[in-house]
């Protein structure tokens, strides 16, 4: 009787097999001659939770432009921070459009999960955007640089947030400024310097720059031939600041930004933070808002500009999406000038699209122009390895903790680590 | 020693007594765990010939029908009545040819190499789209090619049983018996055959689940699947031990080599304190509850128990948030007076993390070990308390004397399982420091990740796949070691007769 339930078992397991694999090979699509949305197309979006709606009232207008097709759109909320990993898992099951940092680029390409843009839109989407934004979103493919992704968003950096009750607009041009101006109204002083992403721009204000990735198999980050002294002058520069004013100085992630200022009493009086948290500090603030680039620090003697890292949002296709077309029309619809500035006015996300980012909308709300003011001074945050992050990450951790010696040795030692250690040697 | 010399040791005497001698048996047991199983393979070698042996022996004995049955299976079956099984048979058969030309084998054949088409996309000036040309994914190669092995091997197990079936019914008939018929034979199977009807789910369920995805992620360990070979992009190939040479790779500065030594001793430590501080401080508190003359002892038991109510991920969240520079207790603190600035708990120098981890943890865990020892405490035999009492022992020599053996004894397998809980334990790191304090001397880990949440990172930030799976290996080989030799060191696999 073995037997029997080997059988069944042997039977079972083959009935989920041949469940599994049923509907497998669709692939083929017929060709048409313009580009149309493949008829009965359902597509999946992803998007992030807060701008849900916008997205879904963009994608129900981009239906009705096509109302023969009968197009189905789905849209689902996903983090753009880890939209990559989320496609990496199962492309198949992974939306056909998403929306992500544009950081995640190169993984996606080397996994072959991105489609580029469509050669018949390529024209007019590299015209309409700013030069940077798509920078960001080309990448070698097939040994040619090509645009990958539609660029969504020109602004997702970092700035200077500030409540103008505190800091005066003088005050906000210099560090020590803001410093000083905390002190006195014993305000906090907020920013993530524990996190690589925000810690980047202390070796960054020094003449650090990455270069994208070199090697054999392209996966280590490539840093200019930066002048050691003057970056660990300027990481110096930073500790000592953040040590002398370790009372008001406190590092935390973003959020606290928002809340802080959200307070009856508010508990900061400035704060690093980037454009996705406008509208909440805008909330909070009311007419004391204050946003604007970066301010400059003192290295000995020199006033520097912070050099920042600056990201894009992209949206991308999936390269296994069974409407590719229709996916790539959809891309391109919510990328173009009229959807970027519904979001630009509804979510204050800067845009990358030239017109909508010369509109009054963009002008007159001041983080979108800070965030804008600060892309000029800053390194695009394009081909940088994964191992990026942590290394950057401890390098600030080291320049405010309390017990964390500053002097120029260990400085120099600690930059030669963390460099050694996103390049993995 | 004799017994009694034995018994005049002090603790630590004794202590070192047990385990010097524990230290002297382990080569023998060493030794004869490798003869074990040496023992066992042979056994295994020596079963697979009987099999082949008999396989032949019923074909030349075989009649006709049996011999046709070892091309067609359920042949012989068919033949002598047994309808229903016989077509099973010749079902199986058949959905198992199929399935490996149609799917099987196409994957199988490039299982050597993981495939060597590399995907494509091209532009179709039709539509002036990218059309993607799909190339072998390595992933997908490397998973159905296991699963083909495993049914592979299936279904000769299960041609293997046909065939001795056939040769069995064929015996029957010759002997003048009727067959079975198939609706006796499932009756059986609620019957005398119970065991192999309840045990087939859970099997089935576990070869899906489990046994197949940990072949597919240790075979990951070998191969060079990594951030700069990424399915289905890229194709990645067999490296064989290469993965495991680069864990252990020692340069300088944060090499992985240092990296996973440093780590493994951090884990170690944090595994032995975490339960065993978890273990005393739980079992302390359930004995105080229990004492003669506690008042009200269900509430004090539900108000310690209360944190369970909670789950672990929202409490660690929450210890997260307040344990901040600007958290709760740092404020509270300060109001106090005691402190004059924020403390970094979790972000300080690594002793301060450590220590904070590890009394966090007894936060969570020491309600479970209250809920499991009170009922075992109110178990021990008052009769033996009683009688150390009028021998003149005091509490504390009652509880090391009396309590804590009986407790050993009843939980060393609830330890051990804890002890290995904790060598994985990835919710309390995670949430609570995300490895911090980060530290230019590790790679991609920082002073409180364990191996676990390493090799988490290795996945998600620095897509080393075959990395992660190697580390894993590692520390699956640790643990079962260590549990495997503390358990056959403990009394309860030793003597299992002594308190029951």
């Amino acid at each position: 009787m073995k037997r029997i339930i080997a059988m069944i078992l042997a039977v079972l397991m083959m009935a989920t097999l041949f469940v599994g694999c049923g509907g497998d090979e669709n692939a083929a699509n017929g060709g048409a001659t313009a580009l149309e949305p493949e008829a009965g197309a359902t597509l999946k979006v992803w998007a992030p939770d807060a701008a849900l709606d916008v997205f879904k009232a963009q994608c129900d207008a981009f239906i009705a432009q096509y109302p023969d097709a009968g197009i189905k759109i789905e849209v689902v909320a996903q983090g753009e921070g880890d939209a990559a990993a989320q496609v990496l898992n199962d492309p198949e099951a992974a939306a056909d459009v998403f929306s992500f940092a544009c950081d995640q680029l190169n993984k996606l390409n080397d996994a072959g999960v991105i489609m580029p843009v469509n050669t018949t839109l390529l024209d007019d989407v590299v015209a309409r955007n700013s030069e940077y934004s798509v920078q960001a979103g080309t990448l070698p493919f097939n040994g040619t640089d090509t645009l990958l992704a539609y660029p969504e968003t020109g602004d997702n950096g970092y700035f200077l947030y500030y409540d103008k009750s505190v800091v005066s607009d003088e005050d906000a041009k210099t560090l020590e400024g803001v410093f000083e101006a905390c002190r006195k109204a014993n305000k906090k002083f907020i920013m993530d310097a524990g996190n690589g992403f925000y810690a980047c721009m202390f070796p960054f204000t020094g003449g650090l720059k990455i270069e994208g990735l070199e090697g054999e198999d392209n996966d280590v980050q490539k840093f200019n031939d930066y002048d050691e002294a003057e970056v660990v002058a300027t990481l110096e520069a930073f500790a000592k600041l953040f040590h002398e004013y370790d009372d008001i100085f406190e590092s935390g992630e973003v959020a606290k930004i928002p809340s802080g200022f959200a307070l009856e009493e508010r508990t900061l009086a400035a704060g690093i933070d980037g454009s996705w948290d406008a509208a909440a500090i805008k909330n909070g603030l009311g007419d004391d808002f204050g946003a604007v680039k970066l301010p400059t620090i003192n290295v000995n003697g020199e006033a520097k500009p912070i050099v920042s890292l600056h990201g894009y949002k992209l949206l991308g296709v999936n390269a296994q999406s069974k409407f590719p077309n229709a996916a790539q029309l959809l891309a391109n619809y919510l990328s173009d000038e009229e959807c970027q500035l519904e979001r630009a006015e509804k979510l204050s996300w800067g845009p990358s699209n030239n017109v909508a980012a010369e509109s009054e909308v963009a002008k007159n709300d001041p983080a979108i122009s800070a965030a804008l003011a600060q892309s000029a001074n800053s390194i695009p945050q394009i081909n940088i390895s994964g191992t990026f992050w942590d290394p950057m990450g401890n390098l600030g951790n080291n320049l405010f903790k309390e017990d964390a010696k500053y002097d120029t040795a260990t400085l120099t030692a600690l930059l030669d680590k963390t460099i050694a250690n996103v390049r993995d040697e | 020693m004799k017994y009694i010399d034995y018994m005049q040791l002090n603790p630590f005497q004794r202590f070192w007594y047990n385990f010097s001698s524990a230290m002297k048996a382990l080569p023998g047991k060493l030794k004869n765990f490798f003869v074990a199983i040496g023992a066992l393979i042979v056994k295994f070698f020596k079963g697979i010939g009987k099999a082949v042996a008999g396989y032949v022996s019923r074909f030349i004995k075989g009649d006709w029908a049996v011999k046709i049955s070892y091309l067609i299976m359920g042949f012989g079956n068919m033949v002598k009545g047994q309808f229903i099984k016989g077509l099973l048979f010749l079902g199986l058969q058949i959905a198992f040819i199929a399935y490996f030309i149609f799917f099987g084998w196409g994957y199988l054949q490039k299982f050597p190499t993981l495939g060597n088409v590399e995907q494509g996309m091209q532009i179709n000036p039709a539509t002036g789209g990218y059309e993607l040309m799909p190339g072998d994914n390595s992933m997908l190669i490397l998973l159905y090619g296991v699963l083909t092995i495993v049914l592979t091997v299936i279904f000769f197990a299960v041609y293997f049983a046909s065939t001795k079936s056939a040769y069995a019914v064929a015996q029957q008939v010759a002997a003048g018996e009727k067959p079975a018929d198939f609706m006796s034979e499932l009756k059986d199977l609620l019957d005398n055959k119970f065991h192999v009807t309840l045990l087939a789910f859970p099997t089935l369920t576990i070869s899906v689940f489990t046994i197949l995805p940990l072949i597919f992620m240790i075979l990951i360990a070998f191969t060079n699947y990594n951030k700069a070979h990424l399915a289905p992009g890229k194709l990645f190939t067999w490296v064989g031990f290469e993965t495991f040479a680069e864990i252990f790779e020692m340069t300088e500065g944060a090499s992985k080599g240092a990296t996973f030594v440093e780590l493994t001793k951090w884990t170690l430590i944090w595994a032995v304190f975490a339960t065993v501080l978890n273990y005393l401080f739980g079992m302390i508190l359930a004995l105080m509850i229990n004492k003669k003359g506690i008042k009200l002892k269900a509430l004090w038991r539900t108000l310690f128990v209360v944190t369970v109510a909670v789950p672990q991920f929202v409490t660690l969240l929450l210890m997260n948030q307040m344990l901040q520079v600007d958290g709760a207790i740092n404020i509270l603190l300060m109001n106090l007076g005691l402190i004059d600035k924020g403390i970094l708990f979790l972000n300080s120098t690594a002793l301060v993390a450590r220590v904070t981890v590890l009394v966090i943890n007894c936060w969570i865990g020491i309600p479970y070990t209250i809920l499991i020892t009170s009922g075992i405490l109110m178990n021990i035999p008052a009769d033996l308390y009683e009688s150390a009492t009028i021998d003149g022992a005091g509490p504390v020599r009652s509880f090391f004397s009396i309590t804590l053996p009986y407790m050993l004894f009843v939980t060393t397998p609830y330890l051990i399982t804890n002890f290995i809980g904790n060598v994985n334990n990835f919710n309390v790191i995670y949430l609570l420091t995300n490895g911090g304090p980060t530290t230019e001397n590790l790679y991609q880990a920082g002073y409180t990740d364990l191996l676990v949440t390493w090799l988490f990172k290795l996945t998600m930030n620095s897509q080393d796949y075959n990395l992660a799976a190697a580390v894993g290996i590692l520390v699956f080989i640790v643990c079962a070691t260590l549990s495997l030799v503390t358990f056959n060191l403990t009394k309860s696999a030793k003597n299992e007769e002594e308190f029951s």
